[in-house]
């Protein structure tokens, strides 16, 4: 079976599943007998999938329409 | 007489006492490469463990294939070796006369005429090899193995038909008269029913041929490959039934395309990346400009080489270095001493001539591999990249002449913007408005990401749209019109970051990165987005990530927020992919340890 240290060396692509099969099965197999791969490996995706769905970082409509008004005001002054 | 320069080698020099002893000869093709020695040692070494006596094929068997590809591409020069090689193998010349004239005639078993057509196919047709080639060749009882050893086969006979159209070796026997070709050698490479290109896609297949696991920590080649690549791009791993083919060719690869004492490593990236786009492999284009990105080159420029080179800021001298190896990718033959004498003009040594030949021989190298062992795409292809830019102009001409379907730029990215930008461009603010509203969230996001702050991002993105507005006739429709707008956002927040003298989060290199280990090791709820409302959890989220040092909060934004591919992000910020890969790890995993007190189990429960 692969190390912890091999495993590891591969995490970064297999979050990203940009693993090859034959590399894959030897991955999946380490986390069926590793707790604590398992459990990075777990907490590391969910905190992928929480920081995706969050829908952080939005700018609230009003701010937004704010700031597109005060440019389409500044263009419209130019043009004229 | 031979193209360039020439010197004479000790008779010792190990790889001609191996050449005399695989041929019976010092073949002069070897010879006439004497000003860089390191090239006939690289070869020496391809050559050693691909056309040995293998598990499928004898030494005949690969020489025979050699000697039909060298026929097919008229290369005379290879063809008398081959010959000569075959008799001293102890096949009666009349024998190979008889293969060369038509091999399906020549009383070769069906599973051998099945061989060659597959080899000629690869070698003329690759554009259209597929996996019902592989089919048919398991049908005739050649494993896996068999495959392999045949496509490299074929990959090293263009490798040296390719150098020697470059060299033009002296014929070390009388030439051999060729008969009319039965295979007519393609005028250049055939032209993709449109819309082919659109199926680059990245895939997740494996290769036509099984494949083995070998560790980068544990082998060796791939070690190297990983630290260059981040990881082991498919092309690789299709040939791990033969370690000792990847150990040679990682020396050889090292040896001819990872030096920079006679051409500089982005001159070569670029001949590279010129010459695979001129063959219109996707593939090596996408990986190589994804490297040249880690040279510094910004990724424009080097997009552009591989779109076409003409149109980019290389030197006149370095155009017409590619100008020439686009010629010799895809009608090798047809490069005549006056191709030569116009890169001596340019000031080039016949050194430099030299490695520009094996660079280019080394693409079609890679090329044949990659198409006949089916690698899937593991790379992202450049923005705006199309494959026909890259005729040579006489390319285009001959298409012409010849009636051909000559290949017309198809540059324009479908876009659903594409109406309201013409009309903005056209000075209608209405049209202007409208585009800025559908896309204002991504430009929020990609100056939050770079900005860190709110108030600033928002100061920042009016700047942004302003300038927008500015440049707006600029705008080709390269890309879509929305990366184009992110990528006028994102420039302005960077602006704003270097005004402020605040690029630590940007320059800073990945050394100890590596080293970052985890040590929350508590498991999580298993449904962790319930523990808190939307609004806690978006505000956890942002928290965590405003709090992460700059470097890895904007790649984990642009990843994970605006969920730009890895490729794009790396193109973005102008790192290689590796070096993002770590970044991004690291940051995920930051996040990781910073969410952890709010959705571990032991805590999780408490916490709400």
């Amino acid at each position: 079976m692969i190390t912890c240290d091999e495993f590891f060396a591969e995490f970064g692509d297999y979050l990203e599943n940009r693993i090859p099969h034959e590399v894959r099965q030897e991955l999946e197999e380490h986390l069926s007998q590793c707790r604590a791969c398992h459990v990075l490996y777990d907490s590391t995706l969910k905190t992928v999938k929480i920081v995706t769905d969050s829908s952080s970082f939005e700018l609230p409509a009003s701010v937004s329409d704010r700031i597109i008004d005060r440019v389409m005001a500044k263009l419209n002054k130019e043009q004229s | 007489m031979a193209f360039l320069r020439k010197v004479q080698l000790d008779e010792k020099f190990p790889p001609f006492a191996a050449y005399r002893e695989s041929y019976g000869f010092v073949p002069n093709f070897f010879r006439a490469q004497a000003i860089l020695p390191r090239l006939i040692e690289a070869q020496a070494g391809l050559e050693g463990v691909i056309l040995k006596e293998g598990k499928a094929f004898s030494r005949i068997q690969k020489q025979k294939i050699h000697l039909v590809i060298a026929a097919a591409l008229q290369d005379t020069y290879w063809v008398t070796a081959r010959i000569a090689t075959l008799q001293s193998l102890g096949l009666p010349g009349i024998h190979a006369g008889r293969l060369l004239e038509d091999f399906h005639q020549a009383g070769l078993s069906t599973a051998e005429v099945a061989l060659l057509d597959f080899c000629l196919k690869l070698s003329l047709d690759w554009q259209n090899v597929g996996l019902g080639d592989i089919e048919k060749l398991r049908s005739h009882e050649f494993d896996d193995f068999a495959i392999l050893e045949a496509v490299l086969t074929c990959a090293l006979a263009r490798f040296f038909s390719v150098f020697s159209a470059g060299v033009r070796p002296e014929p070390d026997f009388d030439p051999y008269e060729l008969p009319a070709p039965t295979v007519a050698a393609p005028a250049g490479v055939p032209a993709r029913s449109s819309g082919a290109h659109g199926s680059y896609q990245h895939g997740r297949q494996d290769p036509y041929i099984r494949t083995v696991y070998l560790s980068p920590k544990t082998f060796a080649p791939f070690a190297g490959v990983f630290k260059t690549h981040g990881f082991i791009p498919n092309v690789y791993r299709a040939q791990s039934l033969r370690p000792d083919v990847l150990e040679a060719v990682s020396r050889s690869v090292g040896t001819i395309l990872v030096t920079g004492d006679v051409l500089s490593r982005i001159q070569k990236e670029c001949i590279f990346v010129a010459a695979s786009a001129a063959i219109q492999n996707s593939y090596c284009v996408a990986a190589h400009c994804n490297l040249l990105r880690g040279f510094g080159l910004s990724p424009e420029e080097g997009d552009q080489i591989a779109i076409d080179h003409h149109q980019s800021d290389l030197s006149d001298a370095d155009k017409s270095l590619l100008d020439f190896s686009l010629k010799l990718a895809v009608r090798p033959f047809e490069v005549s001493r006056e191709d030569i004498d116009g890169l001596r003009a340019y000031g080039f040594t016949d050194e430099q001539i030299l490695e520009c030949v094996a660079i280019t021989a080394l693409s079609n190298y890679v090329n044949m591999l990659q198409i006949g062992l089916g690698a899937e795409p593991d790379f992202e292809l450049p923005h705006g990249y199309e494959q026909k830019k890259v005729y040579p102009p006489e390319a285009e001409d001959r298409h012409k002449r010849e009636g051909l379907d000559v290949p017309t730029s198809t540059m324009e990215v479908e876009d659903p913007d594409a109406g309201l930008v013409a009309k903005a461009q056209a000075g209608e603010l209405g049209a202007f408005e409208e585009l800025i509203r559908r896309h204002s969230s991504s430009i929020y996001r990609a100056l939050m990401a770079i900005l860190g702050n709110p108030e600033e991002s928002q100061d920042a993105m009016q700047d942004a749209l302003l300038s927008s507005f500015r440049h707006i006739k600029r705008f080709e429709g390269r890309s879509k019109f929305s990366t184009w707008l992110v990528s006028i956002a994102r420039n302005t927040a960077l602006q704003r970051l270097r005004d402020r003298r605040d690029t630590e989060s940007l320059d800073e290199g990945v050394e100890g990165e590596e080293e970052f280990r985890p040590r929350q090791i508590r498991a999580w709820q298993d449904n962790p987005e319930q523990l808190h409302s939307k609004a806690e959890t978006k505000s956890l989220v942002e928290k965590s990530i405003l709090g992460l040092p700059s470097k890895y909060r904007i790649v984990v934004m642009l990843r994970d927020i605006e969920q730009l591919s890895t490729e794009e992000v790396a193109r973005q910020l102008g790192l290689t992919v590796p070096a993002l890969k770590t970044r991004l790890l690291r940051g995920r995993l930051m996040l990781r340890e910073s969410l952890a007190p709010h959705f571990a189990v032991s805590t999780g429960k408490a916490a709400t």
